[in-house]
């Protein structure tokens, strides 16, 4: 490479990075070696997955491309919409409709040459531990937090002890509005994603009653008409949040509904909030994030500084407010822990209201729960015939078949992993 | 299944939702309009950017104020793309930029993100302009002025320039090298009528309006049926028990920790059966008896601050208006001697029935006093006009607004003690600034940058005497490993810092940084010394 330019490759291309490359800094670790090895594994040897190629996805990218990583692969399942091009910068209005891997790929290894970003088209959870075994880092930007959860927990589950090459890194990235966080994951060694679930805000959620009866806010109407009068008119029809016409029939249903009980603000923009669950985004925080992320990415990746360790958040609405932290693991994270949760719930419970309070737990939040113990099955979402024949469960005691102290384990299809309690009695 | 419900509900309606449908522009903005709405984004395309120096820095600041649209850029730098830039500049054609026009290789490349923005470049080089009179109006026409590592002279020369006059835009310094950074925003006033602030203004239950203690007064708890029971909206139920307490302690309403408590379990003991939500919200709600703020202190003291001079922008002028007719709403007989209510309304456990009628009589209180705020402010500003859909933003935000008052650039370090103890007491945030000035000022002096210069360039800073904490160590040890660096993330960092800082300078919406913030991409932190 040296002395041969090309438009693939040139002299002095590396400037900058190379200031870091090729001498330690006061807080670099003693087994960085400056020079040319440390350059040829970043650019020939390091292979690293971005997964996500949205908001954080397209800063990760152009970032990691940069910095010197030239074998990058990216996951991510959606196609561009127009709401993207306000801050997914690779994407132009031509581009809506198309996969965002796919439109994200070509653009990086056209305007930077040299690197090869391979796309997947698809699901995480399509692959399995072998394809996740072939890369040195995983850099997530991701907004769906049960995504995150499989990634982690998959993570997690691949680290054999005796092979340190098993142990992935996970830099996971999320932002909402003017605020973010940014944070270093080494499965087994540090706190986990699961381990912090419980700093994660609680969605709002309305209570039927209220939907049903009592509506106040325009948000009311607007759960009424998705949750109630969507599957009252159309039965099994799946509503389609991205399709305009049923968004549209969700306005008018709530705006109908809100004239009713004189209540005032139902818009377009907020039916589409609150079905959608917009959370608001903008280039700016992305851009703050995905960079923090990347960094650690490259100095893990070169060993050439500390790093963070291992949580970084930004509140950027008054002022710049950030804190850096060392978040605790969980002994008893269900992922990394190993030990299994102490509950404590009272001798008349019935399993169906174990199974409300586990839904509502915010370090536990899984979705359709499934029970069992060791020796028997309390109660099974699915399939059919197993729901069927554990549904006269729900309403006996969870003290009827659990005795003081015995473990129940806890499944749910979107989780990798299973929860295990340990039950009491008050 | 209900199959003619559909087709009904869909033909009665189809003329309602296409109406309401978001145009194009709307949808490609929404997740950036759920933040600053259509006020802001009006801001933002109504500004003009000058961005001094085409680094990959500069080029990411500018990707992220292009993507939202903002109005109009100008890209000024009179260099050559270099290897090293066409290296570490996204915004560039790679290898075939290298010996064009820095700036005129990114414009194109950075309008092409949004077609509504319209973007210069300048090759003219702005020591050149600060030279002539020309130059200099030409950079004060801007309303924005962001300039990324630029020599120290020049920088002294530019913040000179604009801060002369009040009416000058206000100027972002950059400055970066390796893992390490600082920023500055330099402007006379930022008013702030929309501060986003997430405290929640006094729905007034401790000096109740008349309706409030009407509806209060009808309560007889125990002439409720259940449902009714289980319906009084919590500020109901507050007046009510705050105005028995008050019968019941000389008019005073529960201060010490004690008296808290007790009021507190008053409230429980009301409840007929067990979970009544109502009653439990206006418990966990008590804070609104005990500690309610008719006027928050940070309101009282703007109502001392003297505008900067008469010549100043227009909408600050039109705040300062605001701001005295408010202090004027506040001792007028005919108000509530306090700030104008609140119109909005949290959730409240109750029947759709009571919370409208809640709602309806907030509405109409805050209407009246809205009313009076207008009448006050025609009768003391006959002469200058208020654009209406101001004043009523100003009123809704009477307990947020905010008027912040900034500083030139570098005038913080003339005054030492303050050095020295913001030494003692942000060390690691405080080293990390001197040792960039310092590194500015090596540069600028042409002296080769080695540890030893830089302390010693920050010492001879500082009073005789002065000890440099060990934290310095980490930040020059850095500097002189790469004093040139403009790294592809930490570029990318301060592009994401400097334009929700920009952002929120033109929206005049949020809260923008005072002081330096300083940025440590080692151990991955930031944090703010010099504040005004
Ligand atoms: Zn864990």
């Amino acid at each position: 490479m040296n002395g041969n330019s090309t438009s693939s490759d040139w002299d002095g291309r590396y400037f900058h990075v190379d200031q870091i490359l090729d001498k330690a800094g006061p807080r670099t670790d003693e087994s960085f070696v400056p020079g040319d090895q440390v350059k040829d594994f970043l650019r020939n040897n390091c292979k690293i997955l971005v997964i996500g190629a949205g908001g954080l996805g397209c800063e990760i990218l152009a970032n990691l491309a940069l910095s010197g990583f030239k074998d990058i692969h990216v996951i991510d399942m959606d196609t561009i919409d127009i709401s993207n091009l306000n801050r997914q910068f690779l994407f132009r209005q031509k581009d809506v409709g198309k996969p965002k891997a796919l439109v994200a790929a070509e653009f990086i290894m056209n305007r930077v040459p040299g690197v090869k970003v391979t796309p997947y088209y698809g699901k995480i959870q399509d692959k399995d531990e072998d394809y996740y075994m072939q890369f040195n880092l995983v850099v997530c930007g991701l907004d769906s937090v049960e995504a995150r959860r499989w990634i982690n927990a998959t993570l997690v589950n691949m680290v054999d002890p005796e092979n340190p090459e098993s142990l992935k890194p996970l830099i996971d990235g999320g932002t909402e509005g003017f605020k973010g966080q940014a944070r270093v994951i080494l499965p087994t060694v540090s706190s986990c994603y699961e381990c912090s679930l419980d700093m994660l805000n609680k969605p709002t959620a309305f209570p039927i009653c209220t939907i049903a009866n009592t509506p106040r806010l325009p948000e009311h109407c607007i759960e009424w008409a998705s949750v109630l009068e969507w599957p009252r008119v159309y039965g099994d029809k799946k509503l389609d949040t991205d399709d305009p016409e049923h968004i549209g029939w969700l306005y008018d249903v709530a705006s109908k509904r809100a004239k009713e009980f004189k209540i005032e603000g139902v818009t377009w923009s907020l039916t589409q909030g609150v079905v959608k669950n917009i959370i608001p985004a903008i280039a700016s925080t992305n851009a703050i994030i995905a960079a923090s992320c990347c960094n650690e990415a490259f100095k893990i990746a070169t060993s050439s500084a500390a790093y963070l360790n291992n949580y970084f958040m930004l509140i950027g609405t008054e002022g710049v407010y950030s804190y850096t932290f060392e978040h605790e693991r969980r002994k008893e994270c269900p992922v990394c822990g190993g030990e299994s949760l102490d509950i404590s719930i009272r001798k008349d419970w019935t399993v169906e209201r174990l199974i409300e309070m586990l839904v509502e737990k915010q370090d536990i939040q899984i979705k359709k729960p499934s029970l069992s113990t060791p020796t028997k099955q309390i109660y099974f979402q699915a399939p059919p015939q197993l729901e069927q024949a554990t549904r006269p469960n729900l309403e006996k005691k969870v003290s009827e078949l659990v005795e003081e102290g015995g473990e129940i384990t806890v499944t749910a299809s979107t989780l990798p992993f299973n929860l295990s309690l340990r039950i009491t009695y008050t | 299944m209900a199959q003619p419900d559909s087709q009904e509900l869909g033909q009665a309606t189809t003329a309602i939702h296409s109406r309401a449908q978001p145009d194009n522009k709307t949808r490609r903005y929404d997740r950036q309009l759920r933040l600053w709405a259509a006020s802001g984004q009006s801001a933002l395309e109504s500004s003009r950017t000058l961005v001094i120096s085409a680094s990959a820095t500069a080029t990411s600041i500018l990707k992220n104020l292009v993507l939202p649209g903002i109005g109009h850029f100008t890209l000024l730098d009179p260099n050559t793309v270099s290897p090293a830039d066409a290296g570490n500049n996204f915004f560039l054609n790679g290898y075939a930029s290298i010996g064009k026009n820095r700036a005129e290789e990114a414009v194109p490349l950075l309008t092409e993100l949004n077609e509504s923005v319209d973007g210069k470049a300048s090759i003219k080089s702005v020591d050149e302009l600060l030279r002539t009179d020309e130059g200099r109006q030409w950079i004060k026409d801007f309303s924005l002025v962001i300039a990324h590592n630029l020599p120290k002279d020049t920088l002294e020369s530019l913040s000179s320039l604009l801060w002369e006059d009040l009416i000058n835009p206000p100027l972002i310094v950059v400055r970066s090298a390796g893992f390490l950074a600082d920023f500055f925003i330099q402007f006379h006033e930022q008013c702030i009528i929309e501060p986003h602030s997430e405290s929640f203004p006094s729905l007034r239950l401790t000096q109740p309006f008349p309706a409030l203690v009407e509806w209060a007064d009808s309560i007889d708890y125990d002439g409720l049926d259940p449902t009714e029971h289980a319906h009084i909206p919590f500020p109901i139920i507050l007046v009510k028990q705050a105005q028995k307490w008050r019968a019941e302690h000389g008019g005073e309403l529960p201060k010490v920790y004690k008296d808290k408590q007790l009021f507190k379990s008053q409230i429980k003991d009301l409840q007929k059966k067990l979970d009544e939500e109502n009653f439990e919200e206006a418990e966990a709600q008590v804070w609104r008896i005990t500690s309610d703020v008719l006027l928050p202190s940070e309101i009282k003291e703007l109502f001392s601050l003297t505008p900067l001079t008469t010549s100043t922008d227009p909408s600050n002028a039109a705040f300062h208006a605001l701001l005295q007719t408010l202090k004027l709403f506040v001792e007028s007989p005919e108000g509530p001697r306090c700030l104008p209510l609140t119109s909005t309304l949290p959730d409240v456990h109750t029947d759709t029935e009571s919370y409208v009628r809640l709602q309806r009589m907030y509405k109409e209180q805050a209407g009246k006093e809205a009313a009076l705020f207008k009448k006050i402010l025609s009768e003391t500003y006959p002469d200058k006009p208020v654009d209406d859909s101001m004043v009523d933003l100003f009123v809704k935000n009477t307990h947020h607004v905010k008027c912040l008052r900034g500083r030139k650039w570098g005038s913080w370090e003339e005054d030492k003690s303050a050095i020295v103890e913001s030494l003692e007491v942000y060390p690691k945030e405080t080293s990390t600034h001197l040792a960039i000035s310092a590194l500015w000022s090596l540069q600028a002096k042409g002296i080769d940058v080695t540890e030893e210069a830089l302390t010693a360039d920050i010492l001879s800073q500082l009073p005789a005497g002065t000890t440099l904490p060990d934290e310095l160590d980490n930040a020059i040890g850095e500097l002189t490993r790469a004093p040139t660096a403009d790294l592809p993330n930490t570029a990318a960092f301060l592009g994401g810092m400097i334009a929700q800082e920009a952002i929120k300078m033109i929206t005049k919406q949020y809260v923008p940084v005072n002081g330096y913030c300083v940025v440590d991409l080692v151990d991955t932190w930031t944090g703010i010394v010099g504040r005004a």
